[in-house]
Parts: structure tokens; sequence; C-alpha cells
């Protein structure tokens, strides 16, 4: 049962991994959209980013070198990725319950790197950072998913939208948690389990730990192909659609995929059936110009 | 409000009712309109477009072309051809908007952070059916069921179905018209996700596959354009003659030589101008006449169909009136030989041309650019001179949504306003952060039936509060005359019928127009003040 079991989380991490990876090269693979940039887009140079402005904002833009700025689209990165910023700055009551259960979920990252760190490389530091960052990312992450949900159930203003299934990815993650904490506080160290699965050496693991193997290998799977998988989303949100305001220009990436987008447009028409839409632009007319009219002034 | 009307959950858009969720409630006005709408009133529908179309959503009518089916044959195809519209949407034929649109559809974390960022929403106290996500959620609701495997084997479980009729249907294309599509919602979502896009993709389904939209920018407006040359209905020989008129009675009245170049082979600029300006608000291209003239540019209108009106509503409600619109556009000026394209004080055709029609080909057209940002490099480089104690009285900044919030162009407006302007105001919040006028995605040319009453009483009124606000005490001073500086024509037609309505021009003094106006009035060459108000 152990071996089935260590197989399946091994397995599960890798399926992590490439269906993340399948869900995002999806994504990548939709033909180039429209533009639908908003500022502020934080990748725009010259001190343009802190005030929302573009290249726009210059006459004759398209004769200027674009001045970009990595520095401030990573720095916007982080501020996302570290604190949520977005949330915090426009639903402070979601955010606090959100933050908790996100910094949980990085911590549990942590953990499971210095798990099999330390299980490979048994060093004093690793296993203390191990066992610190998975106290704190059980302690956060069930505390942020207890308060997502609780607030999810009495406000209803949330209630109205969500769906069973919204409930159920919170429930999986709780009982994942849960069955977590039962496990390592209880039964026996993370550590030896993480020894056992990574070399499978197959001794016997109580039944509350096969359930949260179990339980975490069905998470693994279930994210990527679920909304939870919104790590992926949002990269492609911001990157390659708010913040996405590259002009086509000869010669550039924008203009190759157009020209690509255009060779697909033959062979797969978009027939829509409003009659309207099947209509040519009128042709251009065959007006007098001003020297021909002769009033050139 | 009563309980129910605020306890809307997305399938309810099929429940039977006559009215789903009536305006009961609007958010108050600061003083002198706090006493205003205590109990809103709007006009009564007439009973037979009650019985024709679909008043059933909030009691207004915005769709006006979409009638009531005669049978339930009529009824099941109505059914049939919306549900092949929502799978074309999902699919090749919407190529361009496959990526926003799967990202916004598949990753919603119903956190409802957007909701509070809704003009629309926070002016009705906070209607369910107007919350960003709501129709958002019905159209999720809906793919999920004809076109998931987890919604087909899953069912509600997963959030998927509402009972599709030719009422709830129809309620959703009227709620794709209660909104601004100003994005405001997308620039707080947590996750990037629109449901401004959204909602025009609401309006795309219903035009391009199935012939409905409001006729005001659809048959009176895109079609119009097309085939006449003007949304107007303003011809080429009909516009020469509005120009001729316009260099006379403007040089009379500014003393000045207004000309009009009109189809200049090679010129540097091509001015692309919302045509409605030169009938309603002439002053608006003749200050541009000035302006450019004054600063030695070279540039030109154009007369041919089309060339002359650079508005495109095919932006708010269907890419393939937006994309025949735009190339026919960029063809004029690539005809004309210009080596750029100047959008006058036109905030969607900004979007349109400057911004949408740059990925619509590969081919690379004619460049384009605002005015804005031509007219700021000319005050810079001391090109206009100006005498700012012309204009020294209190003027207010809005920002089109289109221009600002969707193109980046904020501080260009701003470093003219502090050459012109000695007691400029910003509105709160401003910048890339604005509130829409309330007549953005078309609603400032939707008059019929009662809609008017909904741009300005719902749509408005957040922007009204902050002009209110941004003037202060000087609002009520009928002896001070006050400016809403919008550069953009759909903002501007929004606020002629919101100081209309609330009678704010005739009792406070509170005028609106343009950018160029100002700048004009302020022009150290001119002699008598050029805003009518001063004169
Ligand atoms: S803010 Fe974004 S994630 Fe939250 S409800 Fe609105 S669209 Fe969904
Ligand atoms: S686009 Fe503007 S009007 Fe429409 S839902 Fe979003 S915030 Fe409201």
């Amino acid at each position: 049962m152990s071996y089935i079991i260590a197989g399946f989380i091994l397995l599960a991490l890798l399926c992590f991994v490439l269906l993340t990876a399948y869900r995002a090269w999806k994504y990548s693979r939709l033909p180039l959209h429209a533009r639908l940039e908003l500022y502020p887009v934080p990748k725009e140079g010259g001190g343009r980013a802190r005030y929302g402005g573009s290249y726009y904002e210059e006459s004759k833009w398209w004769s200027k070198p674009r001045t970009l700025s990595k520095a401030n689209e990573t720095k916007d990165i982080l501020m996302e990725m570290l604190f949520i910023r977005k949330l915090f700055d426009n639903n402070k009551g979601l955010w606090w319950v959100s933050y908790v259960f996100h910094i949980g979920i990085y911590c549990l990252f942590a953990w499971t790197v210095m798990l099999l760190v330390s299980t490979i490389w048994p060093l004093d530091v690793h296993i203390y950072t191990a066992a610190i960052a998975g106290m704190a990312g059980y302690c956060l992450a069930t505390l942020g998913a207890l308060g997502l949900l609780i607030r999810r159930i009495f406000d209803t203003d949330l209630r109205s939208y969500t769906t069973p299934v919204e409930y159920f990815n919170l429930i999986l993650i709780l009982l994942v948690l849960i069955s977590g904490i039962i496990s390592w506080l209880f039964v026996c160290t993370p550590f030896f389990a993480a020894s056992q699965i990574l070399f499978f050496t197959g001794l016997a693991l109580s039944p509350i730990i096969y359930i949260h193997l179990a339980l975490l290998g069905i998470m693994l799977i279930y994210i990527p192909a679920s909304k939870m998988s919104h790590y992926v989303g949002k990269f492609f949100a911001f990157h390659k659609v708010l913040w996405d305001n590259d002009p086509n220009s000869k010669g550039s990436q924008v203009n190759l995929h157009l020209q690509k987008a255009a060779k697909a447009a033959q062979t797969q028409k978009p027939e829509w059936l409003a009659p309207h839409t099947g209509m040519v632009a009128p042709a251009t007319e065959q007006i007098p110009t001003s020297s021909e009219r002769g009033n050139e002034p | 409000m009563s309980a129910a009307h605020n306890k809307l959950k997305p399938q309810n858009i099929a429940r039977s009712a006559m009215i789903l969720s009536p305006v009961e409630q609007l958010a108050p006005l600061p003083a002198p309109y706090d006493t205003c709408d205590k109990v809103p009133e709007f006009t009564e529908l007439k009973p037979d477009w009650i019985d024709t179309r679909c008043a059933s959503l909030d009691g207004f009518v915005a769709i006006d072309s979409l009638r009531r089916p005669a049978s339930p044959e009529d009824e099941e195809e109505f059914v049939r051809s919306f549900i092949v519209a929502v799978g074309k949407l999902f699919a090749h034929h919407n190529s361009k908007f496959l990526r926003p649109l799967n990202l916004t559809v598949d990753y919603c974390a119903k956190c409802d952070t957007c909701s509070q960022a809704c003009h629309v929403y926070q002016a009705t106290c906070k209607q369910d059916i107007y919350r960003p996500i709501y129709r958002s959620e019905v159209l999720r609701r809906i793919y999920k069921k004809h076109y998931t495997t987890s919604g087909k084997l899953l069912g509600s479980f997963v959030g998927a179905g509402i009972d599709l009729t030719w009422e709830s249907i129809a309620r959703l294309a009227e709620l794709a018209y209660r909104c601004n599509l100003c994005r405001r919602c997308a620039q707080v979502c947590p996750l990037g996700l629109d449901n401004g896009m959204l909602a025009r993709e609401i309006r795309k389904l219903f035009s391009q596959e199935m012939g409905i939209a409001p006729s005001a920018i659809h048959e009176k407006g895109s079609m119009l354009h097309l085939n006449v040359g003007s949304t107007t209905g303003l011809t080429r020989p009909a516009l020469l003659d509005t120009i001729e008129f316009l260099e006379e009675d403007m040089s009379e009245l500014t003393g000045r030589k207004v000309r009009f170049p009109i189809d200049k082979e090679g010129a540097d600029v091509l001015l692309l101008h919302n045509a409605g300006e030169f009938l309603t608000w002439p002053e608006n291209p003749t200050a541009f006449a000035i302006l450019f003239d004054e600063a030695g540019i070279d540039w030109t209108l154009s007369s041919e169909s089309l060339g002359y009106d650079g508005v495109n509503y095919g932006l708010w409600y269907d890419d393939t009136q937006a994309r025949k619109i735009a190339l026919t556009h960029a063809g004029i000026a690539k005809k004309l030989g210009v080596s750029r394209i100047v959008i006058g004080e036109c905030g969607h055709a900004h979007k349109a041309l400057a911004v949408s029609a740059n990925r619509m080909t590969s081919e690379v057209g004619v460049p384009v650019e605002s005015n804005i940002s031509v007219l700021a490099e000319l005050v810079r480089e001391g090109r206009l001179v100006f005498d700012s104690s012309k204009n020294d009285f209190p003027i207010a900044l809005h920002d089109p949504c289109n221009v600002v919030r969707q193109m980046g162009i904020v501080k260009p407006q701003r470093d003219i306003l502090k050459a012109i302007a000695p007691q400029f105001l910003e509105l709160t919040p401003e910048g890339v952060n604005n509130y829409c006028c309330g007549g953005g995605s078309g609603f400032a040319l939707m008059h019929s039936g009662n809609f008017e009453d909904f741009k300005v009483k719902v749509c408005a009124r957040t922007k009204f509060t902050q002009i209110i606000d941004a003037f202060g005490k000087d609002f009520i001073d009928p002896a001070l005359p006050k400016y809403v500086c919008a550069p953009c024509s759909n903002c501007k037609g929004t606020m002629r019928d919101l100081f209309k309505h609330y009678k704010t021009t005739a009792t406070y003094q509170v005028h609106y127009g343009g950018l160029v106006e100002l700048m004009v009035n302020a022009l150290a060459s001119t002699k008598t003040p050029y805003l009518e108000f001063l004169q």
C-alpha cells in the first residue's frame, strides 16, 4: 500500500506540474488577441507607470524609442505575488483572509521543498526551516481557508454567486490541511513520511496518513484542471492582456503574429449570421484633391 | 428597496416578473441637489413598448429593435440562434477575443471586488443586476451548460445552466446595455479579469449573429456611417456647405481668418473629428483650425465618405462593423498620403483607430495619435502663446475613459491646463481611476423610450457628484462661471443632457466643453473671448 501511495503522490506532483504547464500552453497558443490594455501599465518607463501614462503621451510616438521599465514591471508582479496588492487596495475585508491563506500556501510550498531537501540532506538548519515553514503554512492556510469558507457562507453578496463546486474546492483544501495537521501532529513526523515516499522504503504508515496523502494527490491533480489554477490565469490576464500595449510595427512580434493570423483566417472564415456582417467596407471615392481642385492655399 | 430585488442570483434572470428589478433607490447627490430623486421618477414607457419590447429587466428599454416573438416557434428559433451565437463567441469566429474572454470566464473568483468600482452599481444603491459579475455569471452559466463537458455532466454543481426563454435572453441583451464599458471594474480585479469586455462580448453575439442592437448605434449609427458617410447623416455636399458656412461665420465672430483645408494631398496631418462636432459644437473644430493655423501645422480634413466622421460605433457592439469603419479610415489616410492621423476630441475614435485598429490587420498603416499629445507638444515648444488670465475661472477636468484609462494619455492635458487655466481643478478620483461620464459605449446617443432617464439619473450620477464636489462652495454661485473640460464628444453629449436635466447651467452657470475651446480662449492673439458664456 505504501508503495502505491508513494507512487501516487509523486505522480500527482508530476501531474500538477505538467497539467499547469499544459494549461499555460493552451492559453499561450490562443491567437493574438485584440488590444485591451488598461492603464496603469507598469512596464511603461520614464516615470509614466506611476500615474498610468503611456507612449501615446508623446507626439509622433512611433518615431521615438520606447522607454520600458522591466524593474517597475517586476516590482509590480512581486507586489501582487507577495502582498496581493490589488485586493488590498480595493477589498481590504477580503484581503485579510485571502492573504493569510495565500501566505500559508507559500509556506507550504517552502515546507515541501525543505522537506525534500532535509530528507536528502538532513542538516539541522534544513530541518528547522522545514519545521517552521510547515507549522506556519498549516496554521495560516487552514485559518485562511476557513475564513474564506465562512465568508462565502455568511456574506450574502458572495453567497449569491458561489456555486457548489466553489464550496467543494475550499472543503477539499481544508480536508487536506486538517488531515495533514492530524497526521503530522499525532501520528508521525513529516520527515519520516517524506523519506518513506522518496526512497520507497515501504514501511507501513497509519491510515490517516494514507487518507491525507490520497487527498493531497487528488488535490494536486485537480488544481490545474480547476479555477484554483488562477496563478496561470493571472499571469496571462495581466502580462498578456492588460499590460500588453505593444504596437503593431514593421518587424515586430505583434506583426508576425498578425501575419500568421491573416493566413489562418483564410481557411477559417468567421461566419456570423447577421446580414450586415457580410457587408464589405465602402470603396474609397474618387474625390478630387485640393491640388486638382486648384484651391491649394 | 425591497429585499427581493436586491437578492437576485444570476439564475433569477429567468424569474417570471413584470419587472425583475426596478430602480427604486438612487444614491443621494450632494447639495444643492440633495433633495432630488428621493423617490426616483422615470418616464413611463408607452404600453405598446412594454408589450413588444423587453422592459422586464428594470423597466428601461435600450434595445428598441428587439421585439417579442410572434409565436412559440419564433421563440424556439430565437433561443436556438442564441445558443449558437454563444458557441461562436468561444470559437474561431471570435479569435481576437478568445484569450481575454476565456480568462474571464474561467477564473472569476467571485470576490465581488469589481462591484465596488462600478458607478452603475453604486448609483443604484447596490442593485444586484448591475453588479459587473451579474451579467458575466449569466453568460458563464449558459456557456458552461451548452459547451463544456463539466457543465453537461455536472450541471448546477459546477454552476451551469439558466432557463433559456425569450424573456431571459432578452433581459441579458438589455443588461449588456446597462454597462458603460468603462472597464473600471477590470482595473480593480485582483485576477485581471474584465467584465466590461465581457459585456461587450454579449452585445457582440446579439449583434453579429442575431442582428440585435439599439437602432441608435446600429441602423442610425454604424450602418448610416457606412452607407451615407457619417452617423449624423451628414453627406459630403452637406459637409462642404457646413464648412463654408463655418469659415465665414467663425471668421466674422473671431475676427481672424478661419480656414479648413480639405482633401489636401500629402499634408502632414489628417485631422479626424467626430462629425457631430460640426453640427452640435462647431466651436470645437473651429478651435482646432485656429490652433493648427497659429502653430503652422500642415493639416487637412477629408471630405470622403467616412473620412470626415472619425467615430466608430462598432467599438461598442460589433467587431465586423468596427473593422469596416477603421479600415476605411486607414485607407482614406493612406490615399491622401498624409504622414499621420490626428484624432480630434472624441474618446472612442481614439480607442478605435489608435488602439483597436492597430491589430486588426497585419498592415502597418498611417500612424495615429491623439490631438492632446500634439497640442501639448505645441504648448511645450512655445508654438502657441497664451494669456492664462483669460481663463481665470474654475475649470474641472473630466478624463474620458477611452483616452485615459484605455490609452494612457494622462499628463499632456494636465500640462496644457496648467498653462492656460489658473483655477484648474481635478475631479476625485482622477486620471486612470476616473469615473465614466455615464454616456460611454453609446449611451450618450441612445434616447429611445425612457433610456435617457437611465443614462442621466443612474449612469451619470457619480460623475455629477464628482463635478459638484470639485467646485465645492463655488458650485452654487450663479455669478461665477464654471467649466467642465471634457475633451470627448460623447462625454460632452452626456454633460449636455445631464446639465439640462438638472438645470445646472441655467441655475449655477456650470458650463461644459472641450479643451481646445479653452486653449483658443486663452490665446494671447485672441481679441474677444472665444467662449460664448464670456462674450
Ligand atoms: S473582481 Fe475579478 S475575480 Fe473578483 S468577482 Fe470581479 S471579476 Fe471576479
Ligand atoms: S465596465 Fe464600467 S459600467 Fe461596466 S460593469 Fe465595469 S465598471 Fe460597471
